[in-house]
């Protein structure tokens, strides 16, 4: 029963999160949206057979990007301002956009011949191991330049969030 | 849940990273629709992974990567949202007309 339900439920956590983020005017409530739409991605992964994804991404995504988010917002406007009203206009105008797009897009999912792997296979034969070795052997440049790019972005970031505070005080 | 349904719910969490990034007024919100955008795409790929990839270690790796690169650049992007709120006090992207000719 549960087994069944699990992946409608995942994918009604996605959906809330993602209209609670992109809607919310208080920032606070967006990244709460975005934090619960995260959780619902994840859950997403574990039905999909990848636990370990799921894992770096609880790790990652939860517990590291939004918490950035969070210390952002709170080292910029106050929360006690109130946020700008919705600029109607904008609104409509992304509505018509989001969901041109999506009514543009779904006739091609529909439509489109995938071809399905029959049986679903099973958790076990999917280990850590496998996805090591891949890092590793295969995908090992990309790796690597992943790598130096996150060192680069570290650095990057520091910098420049740096840069305006002598002439700022 | 069908490999259809794994994309259609892809698809409505793209379209909702995507209005958040016409419609939000604040940039930290942006940067919120533009997370969404890029689950919505891992999530398609960790789907097509599950449903038609012999080797199910490919499209791991890619969301591994996905992430990654994710995480660089939040890091940016919150360091250039902190600096111009230092110079401008402001982060609201109607205010930010610097470049308006």
């Amino acid at each position: 029963m549960l087994e069944q339900n699990a992946p409608f439920l995942f994918a009604a956590l996605v959906l809330a999160g993602g209209l609670a983020a992109a809607w919310a005017r208080y920032i606070l409530y967006a990244i709460i949206g975005l934090g619960v739409s995260l959780f619902g991605v994840a859950g997403l992964f574990l039905l999909l057979g990848s636990p370990f994804v799921a894992a770096m991404q609880l790790l990652i995504y939860i517990g590291g990007i939004t918490v950035a988010i969070v210390f952002a917002m709170m080292l910029s406007i106050a929360m006690t301002v109130a946020p700008a009203p919705r600029n109607r206009l904008k609104a409509v105008f992304a509505g018509v956009c989001a969901i041109a797009f999506g009514a543009a897009v779904l006739p091609l999912v529909q439509a489109a011949p995938f071809e399905v792997q029959a049986a679903a296979a099973p958790l076990e034969t999917w280990p850590v191991a496998g996805i090591g070795h891949a890092l590793l052997t295969h995908y090992n440049l990309v790796f690597e330049t992943l790598s130096v790019v996150l060192l680069l972005a570290i650095i990057g970031a520091i910098l420049i969030a740096r840069s305006g505070r002598e002439t700022a005080s | 849940m069908s490999l259809e349904g794994y994309l259609v719910v892809g698809l409505a969490l793209f379209c909702l990273g995507l209005y958040a990034v016409i419609a939000q007024r604040n940039l930290i919100a942006v940067l919120i629709g533009v997370e969404l955008m890029m689950n919505a795409a891992s999530l398609n790929i960790m789907a097509f992974n599950r449903f038609s990839v012999t080797d199910p270690s490919t499209g791991q790796v890619f969301v591994l990567i996905i992430i990654g690169l994710a995480a660089a650049e939040v890091a940016i992007f919150l360091s250039i949202i902190l600096n111009l709120y230092r110079l401008r006090r402001a982060i609201d992207v109607e205010q930010l007309t610097g470049l308006k000719g």
